[in-house]
């Protein structure tokens, strides 16, 4: 009797705790969503109201189109600059994903075959190269802050989705290699052998063989090179001055950073950069935690 | 079909054989070729102008200083705030992402039914921008409007509104409760990892000798967590002392330098002491010390690899 009660309260603790944190860990994005929905004076309200009592589709609408939401026009106060900002959304988070795409393609190119030469080929300075691309991950993002933007300033780069282009890929290019390089080492050997006896030369081995066997593993890095692009701020905030090459969270970081900001318009803002990586995350969410598994319990 | 072939591939044996030898230098240079000039020269860049006077106000007077600008931001009025800042900010953010990823990890690798939502939603916070996770935060814990605030004022807990990022405790405390939320996720997948390599047989045996729950945990899940323990500690020490995105959408290293950790003055003297000299040594201060605690741990974790 007294061993069933005890379980019972350790189950109704249990969830409870469950509970908890769920309301932690997605109670931020019920919310930020759910004041897209709400106008100006139901938001500021105190309290506010978790579910919107009049949902509007007006900040979106004003996002998209320009058109100034009623609730602004009621109680004047319009806030010009922010109104003006917060349309850049759109643009941004264009360029966010023209460059992630770009950094993801990058990857997939330069990663796929140097992951092979690493798992599976016998050459010189196989060891030296791999320890070093490994190495340059543990350079602190502040510490090459300032050299990048001479880099780019030199290269007459600045402000040009090729520049972010070109630092993101060097910033995941060498996980993708080490990921990739742990996936090929992990599958038989025995059907590359037989490509091989057919004639076939390391790079129809590649394309024929190792490549459909690695997809999963393809699947994942192509996934955390987009979301790595996608999510950067230092260097997008270094090396961008204008729309023309402002990535997401650089606009978002700016819109917000004005102390008039309109909250209706940011959580809009915040709902549509998110968009991506939560479609991502859940639709992806096998591969991904298997991925980021495989990272740590392979040596 | 082996004769047919082999008689087709024999003509071409020399060019293959040139291209089989360099084959792999050649599928392996773009990638370097990138990652050098990422990495190489920025650093041989970083640390030519850290000996120089390199102030934006003074943009046609570069004089060799030698050390001059290390010994400045040594002696800068900020540098020790900001050390005990990252060390207190550091130690508050890993213990809890440990703790966050310990429970959560033990939740998902039970048959509890409730547990499965969670596992739907674990990975969103890790997937957001960290600078949508900072925004979201700051905007949950407003002082006049945030819906924390008004959850605590709606359940009678408190009568006014809190300004949680404007006291300079309740700020550092903020910050920590997001970077849990953000950073937790991760930490939670890889320790779940290291539970799935614990054999059932274990716990079971040990539940036939009369093991409780917290016992088990302390004597079987531990001792054989511990290398993954360590790698995740590891990673997320470099998180908490490189974080610098949730710091500057949150609070901006406010209020006074309350929040201001070490990459933050980093950023603060280039856009706004505009002196890249000091900026670029304290840069390379922050290099340095991440690399040593890389080190430190590089050898406790052979230690421990060779134990188990």
């Amino acid at each position: 009797m007294r061993i069933k009660q005890r379980a019972r309260i350790n189950s109704i603790l249990t969830n409870l705790m469950v509970v908890i944190l769920i309301i932690y860990i997605a109670g931020p994005f019920v919310w930020v969503i759910s004041a897209s929905f709400q106008g100006e004076n139901e938001l500021l309200k105190k309290p506010p109201s978790f579910i919107p009592k009049n949902p509007t589709t007006d900040n979106y609408r004003y996002v998209f189109t320009g058109q100034v939401p009623t609730s602004y026009e009621v109680k004047g106060q319009l806030r010009s600059r922010i109104s003006q900002e917060a349309r850049l959304i759109a643009p941004a988070l264009k360029n966010s994903f023209i460059i992630a795409i770009t950094v993801l393609a990058i990857n997939l190119l330069f990663a796929t075959p140097a992951a092979y030469a690493f798992a599976r080929l016998r050459w010189k300075f196989r060891s030296g190269s791999y320890n070093f691309i490994l190495a340059s991950r543990l350079m602190p993002a502040m510490a090459i802050a300032i050299p990048y933007y001479m880099i780019i300033q030199s290269l007459r780069l600045m402000d040009s989705k090729l520049s972010l282009i070109l630092v993101h890929s060097a910033l995941t290019i060498p996980f993708s290699i080490w990921f990739l390089t742990m996936y090929i080492t992990n599958i038989p050997r025995d059907l590359e052998e037989a490509g091989q006896v057919d004639g076939c030369n390391y790079f129809q081995v590649l394309k024929n063989i190792v490549v459909p066997l690695i997809i999963p593993g393809l699947v994942a890095a192509s996934a955390f090179a987009f979301m790595t692009s996608y999510n950067e701020f230092l260097f997008a905030r270094f090396l961008t001055t204008s729309i023309a090459s402002q990535t997401g969270p650089v606009v978002l970081s700016s819109i917000s950073g004005n102390p008039d900001a309109s909250y209706s318009l940011i959580s809009v803002c915040l709902t549509l950069g998110m968009i991506p990586p939560i479609i991502l995350a859940i639709s992806m969410r096998k591969w991904l935690t298997e991925g980021l598994s495989s990272t740590i319990t392979f040596r | 079909m082996s004769v047919e072939n082999a008689t087709q591939v024999k003509p071409r044996r020399s060019t293959s054989r040139f291209f089989e030898k360099f084959y792999p230098y050649g599928s392996v240079l773009p990638a370097l070729l990138i990652i050098i000039l990422f990495t190489i020269f920025p650093v041989i860049y970083a640390i030519r102008v850290s000996v120089y006077q390199n102030i934006l106000t003074k943009p046609n007077s570069h004089p060799f200083v030698g050390l001059k600008n290390f010994i400045d931001v040594i002696t800068s009025y900020y540098f020790k705030t900001a050390l005990v800042n990252t060390a207190i900010y550091t130690i508050a953010a890993v213990t809890g992402v440990i703790i966050f990823g310990l429970i959560v990890a033990s939740l998902l690798n039970t048959k509890i039914r409730s547990v499965n939502a969670l596992k739907i939603i674990i990975l969103l916070p890790w997937a957001v921008p960290a600078v949508v996770a900072g925004l979201m935060w700051k905007w949950i814990l407003n002082s006049d409007f945030g819906i924390f605030n008004g959850i605590l004022y709606s359940l009678g807990l408190i009568k006014s509104y809190i300004p949680f990022l404007a006291d300079p405790v309740l700020a550092k405390f903020s910050l920590v409760m997001a970077h849990i939320w953000k950073e937790g996720p991760l930490a939670t997948i890889f320790i779940l990892a290291g539970l799935q390599l614990i054999p059932n047989e274990l716990y079971e045996s040990a539940k036939i000798d009369g093991g409780g729950g917290l016992r088990l945990f302390r004597h079987i899940t531990l001792p054989l967590l511990r290398p993954i323990l360590l790698v995740v500690v590891v990673y997320e020490t470099m998180t908490a002392i490189l974080t610098f995105d949730l710091i500057y959408v949150m609070t901006g290293g406010g209020p006074g330098d309350s929040t201001a950790l070490i990459s933050w003055f980093a950023y603060a003297e280039i856009f706004k002491f505009l002196n890249l000299g000091n900026g670029v040594a304290l840069s390379i201060i922050i290099a340095l010390i991440t690399l040593v605690l890389i080190i430190l741990y590089m050898r406790a974790l052979k230690t421990e690899t060779t134990i188990y």
